[in-house]
């Protein structure tokens, strides 16, 4: 009986969150399973837009880079691989942000059906919406890896430092995902400027040209204050992390995961916070 | 143990909630304009507990705070300040079916929503073939839910939630959707998972279901907990106090008191409610639609200090009931009529009086009997006396020692096809029904525009009750010595010295026509006439032109039965016969030309066997026992032909039969128009020691 004990004044401490989430992993599981089915479900080619999407966007950034702004910036260390690849591998990792972003922020809105009519840790609806586009990035990474090695590059067991970037990007990820959730129920801005932050963050993360083309001296008087800024963005970091564990074969450079490891911790924290605080009520707000 | 404590508990919501403004709450444009967020508190202060196995009822007015409360007990949101502690497993059914994502299948859903109820999916696999099968839409289970209809949407959710085997279950108004058997369903299902123990917290308006449902009852207004009591009393309460509305009104004279509100009347005797809790009631049936008064827009167009009137718009029929009550020496009179605003076509009124299962006997015209128990069971209405009787007035006595009176209720009808009937409720209703009712021919169910009287109910609490019981039984039958014979619906039942001699059947006639018996039970009699020496009673047949008279009359040590059949057409019948049925325990019998013993019983048969070789004319019979006095049944009419013949019942009957048969020698027996001498006889007892 203690098993399904609930008191109403417990609801909002921290320390009950890892419980709550354990108890509702089945239900993570059913809500992840959910999205995927939901987003192809009338579509005639189904899962095959996982595989279609990032190929084509890629296709479209590769035509625009190679033929019509050809100035590009090299790598040390990455000379060999092609321009392809490491658009590709920036694309994978950003549409995976992006996606996390955008569908974890109206998680909550979109699942109010669930939220206002039974209770569990609410935590578990942003961090599902977080979850599913996992699927295209694993897809993503197989193209990656694939087309890598087809036009001639290496994967040594290097390769699993990509896990360590990752798990600090997904840090930052579900910290950002329960904190924009739960704001986007009492304060709908939210979302639309998270759907312009992405934009924005597209072109400024390095996806499409390498972070050497920002950092790269200037004659710019503020320019060093503007590299600064930039690199407050943890993509900039991460993006450039994955491309030296995939095309260089070594663990990156350490600077460039002290922030964004610093940076996840803290969001992670303040985003629990939070969500502990007003996800038990967020029903009032649907 | 209490598995639900809640303490202060106060709800505040932001005020947006109430509003619903566009901008939202605390928008820039509201900001600027200088409105600052205000709050509104639906909940102040409500400290309830729940032990487990209990069922609560939550009643109140819309906006009373019911749905916040519910909300709070089952975690969906916390309240402002003070605790809610629930041991247990919950299911929650608010404010209808349960989280469902429209894109997703029937089946997906299930698992889903079984999932936030804190099942596993093997648990799920286990219950699913039951969950689908109570929803009753098995052919869409794998259909996306966004195509289903809104009934279909409260089936399955009600089904998840009540086949998770929570250990506590709130539900919010679920039973106001889905057509009336899947409602039934519903409360079935509540009933059973309240025998198992769970506990139940269950917010509806309906009181009816309520005061079935639950033992306790909580009435919130404006979000105070006003009162907290059986279901009886917080009903009541919230009727008087809080039901204060247009389509409400208190009138009393003497010890009686009776509350219309809003299309249902209920009358009170010395602050005991005679009618049960869902009152007295009409309903209208068009189309095959029905329309219950409760549902209709009433307004209480004169309020007396001892009577109301009151009109109630049915919202779904372009008519009005006008309602006229008046309490006067101990008696409620009630006139009901409906107003046509153009020609409606209704098939069926009824009128409904629910009354409290403390009544016990049931008295219908001349005849009575006491009511069945209400068995869990029972999922309809029950009906126990049709109207055979062409009666206008019935009676309910209650149990010996129960605070209600007994009531007299005579039945004024004014317009044709009226009949009258005593039922069981349902087990959830728990209730005695008496019915009366008009059921419409096709051809001849519209009512034209304009006021159309229905009937006029008195129900008399001041009666005597040993005068009922004793007009009752003293006027159908008659005595002799220790002998007496009592009449009920074509049986006549002997007793000696208040033992039955009869059994099964008693003693009744059957003709057989156009190859079927017609028994005497299956005529429509009148009311008996008897002074206790000598009664009179008629029946009609509803098939055949022709109507039966009996006359009984006490004479020594016997009764004499003389039954006159009055055709006013000719007709035919191949036989008849006048039955004697007796107790197994007699074991010998004689007749004219033989004698022998009654054999055992043979299973294996399915009719009544008869025990004698000769066929002979004959006019008496006669039937021994150890124990039992001998029973001499004599056909006196020896013109008419009678054989006498001894019969085993079938062994289902368990009983002896001394039959007085008349055949037809050459084809049919001819009855031609006029009065016709149909039995004549004698039934005498000799008591053992004589013999």
């Amino acid at each position: 009986m203690s098993v399904f004990l609930y008191n109403s004044n417990e609801q909002r401490q921290l320390r009950r969150l890892p419980r709550d989430l354990i108890r509702a992993r089945e239900l993570l599981r059913d809500l992840v399973s959910k999205n995927l089915r939901v987003r192809y479900r009338y579509a005639v080619m189904g899962f095959l837009w996982a595989i279609i999407e990032p190929l084509a966007l890629m296709l479209v950034l590769t035509f625009i880079f190679t033929f019509i702004f050809s100035g590009r910036v090299p790598v040390p260390g990455q000379e060999g691989t092609p321009f392809a690849v490491s658009l590709l591998c920036g694309l994978i990792f950003w549409q995976f942000t992006a996606a996390a972003l955008t569908s974890a922020t109206q998680s909550l809105i979109d699942n109010q059906n669930l939220v206002k009519k039974v209770h569990f840790a609410r935590e578990v609806v942003p961090i599902a919406a977080t979850g599913y586009p996992l699927v295209n990035l694993g897809i993503g990474l197989v193209i990656l890896v694939g087309l890598h090695l087809g036009l001639g590059g290496i994967i040594g067991p290097s390769f699993v430092y990509v896990f360590v970037v990752f798990s600090i990007h997904l840090m930052i990820l579900v910290g950002l995902a329960l904190l924009l959730a739960v704001a986007n129920v009492i304060y709908r801005d939210i979302g639309y400027m998270v759907g312009v932050a992405v934009i924005f963050g597209f072109y400024a993360s390095p996806v499409f040209y390498p972070l050497e083309f920002v950092t790269r001296a200037s004659d710019l008087p503020w320019y060093p204050w503007l590299v600064r800024l930039y690199l407050l963005n943890p993509m900039a970091e991460l993006l450039t992390a994955y491309r030296q564990v995939l095309f260089e074969g070594r663990f990156p450079d350490l600077w460039l995961l002290a922030w964004p490891a610093v940076l996840g911790v803290c969001l992670l924290a303040i985003g629990a916070y939070v969500s502990r605080r007003v996800g038990p009520t967020l029903s009032d707000y649907l | 143990m209490l598995v639900i404590e809640a303490k202060h508990v106060t709800k505040v919501y932001p005020a947006r909630r109430g509003t619903r403004i566009m901008l939202g709450r605390g928008g820039l444009g509201d900001w600027l304009r200088g409105r600052r967020t205000t709050s509104f508190s639906a909940l102040r202060d409500i400290t309830l507990e729940v032990a487990a196995g209990e069922s609560l009822g939550i009643i109140g007015r819309n906006g009373s705070g019911k749905s916040t409360l519910l909300k709070i007990l089952a975690g969906v949101t916390l309240p402002t300040s003070g605790e809610v502690v629930v041991r247990g497993r919950v299911a929650s059914l608010l404010e209808l079916g349960a989280g469902f994502h429209p894109m997703l299948t029937g089946r997906e859903n299930v698992y889903l929503n079984a999932g936030l109820l804190g099942m596993r999916h093997a648990q799920v696999d286990e219950v699913f073939d039951e969950i689908v099968a109570f929803s009753g839409i098995a052919e869409f289970i794998d259909q996306p839910v966004d195509t289903y209809s809104s009934g279909m949407y409260v089936r399955i959710g009600f089904a998840v939630a009540a086949h998770t085997n929570p250990d506590i279950f709130l539900v919010d108004e679920v039973l106001s959707v889905g057509d009336e058997e899947f409602q039934r369903k519903c409360r079935r299902k509540i009933g059973e998972l309240r025998e198992q123990g769970k506990t139940i917290v269950f917010v509806s308006h309906d009181l009816g279901i309520v005061n079935t449902l639950c033992q306790r009852v909580v009435l919130l207004n404006k979000g105070e907990m006003v009162v907290r009591d059986t279901p009886q009393k917080t009903i009541n309460f919230y009727l008087r106090q809080v039901g204060r509305d247009r389509g409400v009104h208190t009138f009393t004279d003497g010890a009686l008191e009776a509350i219309h509100c809003d299309g249902r009347l209920s009358l009170f005797h010395r602050q005991e409610e005679i009618t049960a809790s869902l009152g007295c009631q009409m309903a209208l049936t068009s189309l095959g639609q029905r329309h219950a008064s409760t549902d209709a827009e009433w307004d209480v167009t004169e309020a007396g200090a001892a009577s109301c009137a009151a009109s109630g718009r049915m919202t779904r029929l372009p008519l009005k009931l006008e309602w006229r009550m008046e309490l006067a020496e101990g008696k409620l009179t009630w006139r009901a009529a409906i107003e046509c605003e153009h020609a409606t076509d209704l098939s069926l009124i009824e009128l409904i009086l629910y009354l409290p299962t403390s009544y016990l006997h049931w008295l219908y015209g001349d005849y009575a009997g006491r009511f069945p128990d209400i068995l869990p069971a029972d999922a309809g209405c029950n009906v126990i006396v049709a109207p055979e009787v062409s009666a206008r007035d019935a009676a309910a006595l209650p149990a010996e020692g129960a605070p209600l009176p007994p009531l007299l209720i005579r039945v004024t009808p004014h317009l044709r096809h009226m009949g009258l009937l005593w039922a069981n409720s349902e087990y959830v209703s728990f209730s005695r029904l008496l019915i009366s009712y008009a059921r419409f021919p096709q051809e001849d169910c519209t009512f034209s525009a304009g006021r159309h009287d229905v009937l006029t109910l008195e129900i008399d609490t001041s009666a005597d009750r040993a005068r009922i019981e004793e007009r009752v039984r003293a006027e159908r039958s008659v005595r002799s010595g220790r002998l007496s014979a009592r009449f009920e619906l074509g049986k006549v039942r002997l007793a000696f010295d208040d033992q039955e001699l009869t059994a099964s059947l008693h003693l009744y006639s059957s003709m057989f026509i156009e190859h079927l018996w017609h028994d005497s039970f299956s005529l429509q009699w009148s009311p008996v006439r008897s002074d206790g020496r000598r009664m009179t009673v008629s029946g009609e047949s509803r098939r055949f032109p022709f109507r039966q008279e009996w006359e009984i009359e006490a004479v020594e040590d016997g009764i004499d039965l003389r039954i006159y059949l009055d055709a006013w057409e000719p007709f035919e019948a191949q036989e008849y016969h006048v039955s004697v049925v007796i107790r197994p325990e007699y074991d010998h019998w004689e007749t004219d030309h033989e004698s022998g013993a009654f054999p055992p019983f043979d299973p294996a048969l399915s009719v009544w066997k008869h025990l004698n070789r000769s066929y002979a004319p004959g006019s008496r019979a006669k039937a021994l026992s150890s124990t039992l006095p001998s029973v001499i049944f004599e056909a006196t009419a020896r013109d008419l032909g009678f054989r006498m013949t001894p019969l085993n019942t079938r062994p289902d009957q368990n009983a002896r039969v001394l039959q007085a048969l008349r055949p037809s020698e050459m084809g049919a027996l001819r009855f031609e128009a006029g009065r016709h001498l149909y039995f004549a006889g004698q039934v005498r007892v000799r008591p053992k020691h004589e013999t």
